[in-house]
């Protein structure tokens, strides 16, 4: 039992490596967070967003992050909030706007809960059990573990909540990708006007969600030495899972650009010849070729679901996951229904300035702070958990 | 060198289909004579700027700017000599008929608006006298003066059409008569022309199921259609309350989903409040029954 209790929770410590890593991402942030106060200080025009292109980076980012909430966490939750924060001033209960910023609200605390509750037996035992506890910890544990003692009605507390937790979470997952999919489908733009955006959003975030978990699995199992926890097993299975969703994202983007490239309606075509032959081609192609095509093939195969080239693959997808929100973003705002004209010439290209993508860092680097730290806080795989599949019980053996 | 021989032919015959497409605009020269009846003023020119603001600038961009749209044929800038060496006739010949992709402004604008746009525009034209139009004057038409007026009984619009002579109004036979009504986009024409008979009279039936506003009010307009320049131009317009009463609330008087917030349909409002409140319900009953894991420690204790 010890055994299990050190290899899961060993990593809970601060050492000298958490210390690099995080004066790196410390410092890292500072610099994001000078471009911040810049743009607070001098207003949204010193990022490369204008009348016409008026989302850019951070509503490609934001879109990427609510997909990849889907690990269901925080992490994404605690971004979208602070992406969106600004406009719940005047609430309509019919813009998609006030629905998204609600939902999110909830979902952020359904996951806060979803990650809490499993953690609750943990920190007793660990609390009680684990030597190398660091002793500042010890007051945050004693008081998260809210006195368990393995009572019967405390499980039966705990698994009642998980259960309704874990059903409110499925709606909750549903509505936040796909009112995130409507703030773009309510309108008529080309690129935008479909009725299968809530679907093809909810497949894309199965697929970003999929791959950012292999990636955190890989590294949490490298650096926290957990290999006989997350095994090549959890891996292989990891990958048919994003075989099976990438499948599925891939019917959804068939079936979103070829509907509309038959029909080849004026405006579809401008805005279609201009991701799959103009400006926004390689991107275009890269992503969906490279980011999709190419993945799914590989990975049917059971070597490249090893842990190593899996995490390659998945690290590949969720960088092609990020461009191709940015494929939805851009392109549909550089081309209105109305001609552009009589607007200065940044009015009518965007390009991102290094402001924009000094924030948009910013935000990365602020998800892997939470990571970090909640990581080395908290057990990564749940120690009770693993503990009663094999048949051990944490709680008594420290009693007897 | 063979190679370079078909570049050439290649570019030539390039050349050749442009020039083939584009045969030019020709104003035809009874129209190029036509002068404005009066002379340029200041207010004209005010005048003429918002029209051009409105209508032309899309296209043309701000004279002297060379803003103007990027497309083909190319509009220009229309300070540049390429309009200001054509003459007023030209330009107005040009406005009035339009020519794909330029619109025809025969419906949109009248002829004072017409005149006084290229006012605005000669504003801009180094060197332009305009041609006196006291001298012009005796080469002009006939001034016609139109009245128009609805007949109960006969259930038709009556224009009438006068001439203005040295002696005196005197009725107008022969004009050709174009009745339409007001929509929100550009006119409606009624019904075909009619030339006015020996009393100066057109009668136009009128449909007794013609939508009006709220009060049946139909705004109505008649001008003389003459192309053959005998009579100038002449327009009336009229208010008159013979339509059908139509009374359709506007899409935003209700509540829809398209409104504002204060008219937001009530199953909108009903779903939302109610799924927060189921939602939050359970978040709250959780976090609270998670509270009591402590209590049940003391419990045991005591």
């Amino acid at each position: 039992m010890d055994q299990i209790i050190n290899d899961l929770s060993h990593h809970i410590r601060l050492n000298k490596g958490f210390f690099l890593w995080m004066g790196f991402l410390a410092l890292a942030f500072l610099a994001c967070l000078y471009a911040y106060i810049q743009q607070l200080r001098y207003g949204l025009g010193v990022a490369g967003i204008r009348d016409y292109i008026s989302w850019g980076l951070y509503i490609s980012n934001f879109v990427f992050f609510v997909a990849s909430s889907l690990i269901g966490m925080l992490i994404s939750a605690v971004l979208g909030l602070i992406g969106l924060a600004y406009v719940f001033l005047y609430a309509r209960f019919q813009s998609p706007i006030l629905w998204d910023v609600t939902v999110i609200t909830t979902y952020f605390v359904i996951s806060l809960l979803l990650l809490f509750l499993p953690m609750i037996p943990d920190m007793a035992v660990l609390y009680k059990r684990f030597a190398n506890l660091p002793s500042w910890l010890k007051p945050v544990y004693k008081v998260l573990s809210l006195n368990w003692t393995d009572h019967p009605e405390q499980n039966r507390i705990i698994h009642r909540s998980i259960y309704i937790l874990l059903i409110l979470i499925i709606p909750a997952a549903l509505s936040i990708h796909t009112v995130t999919s409507w703030l773009f489908a309510l309108t008529v733009r080309p690129g935008w006007d479909s009725t299968i955006f809530g679907p093809y959003f909810v497949s894309g975030a199965f697929v970003a969600g999929s791959a950012a978990v292999i990636i955190a699995m890989f590294f949490f199992r490298k650096n926290y030495k957990l290999q006989d926890y997350l095994t090549d097993l959890h891996f292989n299975n990891m990958g048919k899972v994003l075989v099976l969703v990438a499948f599925v994202y891939l019917y959804f983007n068939i079936n979103e650009y070829l509907v509309p490239g038959y029909k080849l309606k004026r405006a579809d075509a401008v805005h279609l010849k201009e991701l799959m032959s103009g400006h926004f081609a390689l991107t275009f192609w890269l992503v969906q070729v490279g980011g999709l095509l190419i993945p799914i093939v590989l990975m049917l195969f059971r070597k490249m679901r090893k842990p190593l080239p899996l995490t390659l693959i998945s690290i590949v997808v969720l960088i092609a996951a990020w461009f191709k929100r940015y494929l939805i973003v851009v392109p549909a705002m550089a081309h209105p229904f109305l001609p552009v004209q009589h607007v200065p010439d940044n009015f009518k290209v965007y390009s991102p300035t290094l402001i924009e993508i000094a924030i948009t860092l910013l935000s990365f680097i602020l998800v892997l702070i939470i990571i970090t730290l909640i990581s080395k806080f908290f057990p990564v795989i749940p120690v009770v958990e693993t503990a009663k599949e094999k048949g051990l019980d944490p709680l008594k053996s420290n009693e007897s | 060198m063979k190679k370079l021989f078909y570049i050439l032919l290649l570019m030539v015959i390039t050349l050749l289909r442009v020039e083939a497409q584009n045969p030019g605009w020709i104003v035809p020269d009874d129209q190029k004579g036509k002068i404005c009846l009066v002379k340029f003023t200041p207010d004209m020119v005010k005048q003429g700027e918002a029209l051009y603001m409105k209508n032309c600038q899309s296209c043309h961009g701000i004279p002297t700017k060379k803003n103007f749209a990027a497309i083909q044929p190319s509009p220009g800038d229309l300070s540049e000599p390429k309009a200001g060496t054509q003459k007023d006739g030209e330009l107005f010949y040009r406005i009035t008929t339009g020519k794909v992709p330029m619109p025809e402004f025969r419906n949109i604008l009248s002829e004072d608006e017409r005149w006084s746009v290229i006012s605005f525009l000669r504003s801009f034209h180094k060197g332009y006298v305009q041609p006196d139009p006291e001298k012009m004057a005796a080469s002009m038409g006939k001034r016609i003066r139109l009245t128009m007026a609805y007949d109960t009984a006969k259930k038709k619009i009556m224009v009438k059409a006068v001439e203005l002579t040295k002696n005196g109004p005197v009725s107008a036979k022969g004009a050709e008569i174009i009745v339409f009504v007001q929509r929100y986009f550009g006119n409606m024409q009624l019904a075909d022309p009619k030339p006015t008979s020996e009393s100066g009279y057109a009668g136009f039936d009128w449909p007794q199921d013609f939508p009006g506003d709220k009060t049946g009010k139909v705004i109505l307009g008649a001008r003389v259609n003459d192309p053959t320049g005998s009579m100038q131009e002449a327009i009336v317009r009229d208010t008159l309350t013979i339509g059908l009463p139509t009374n359709k609330p506007s899409l935003t008087d209700t509540r829809a989903m398209w409104s504002t917030r204060e008219k937001a349909p009530v199953w909108m409002i009903l779903t939302y409040v109610l799924a927060v409140i189921i939602v939050w319900y359970f978040i709250f009953y959780i976090i609270l029954s998670v509270l009591d894991i402590r209590k049940i420690k003391q419990i045991k204790k005591t």
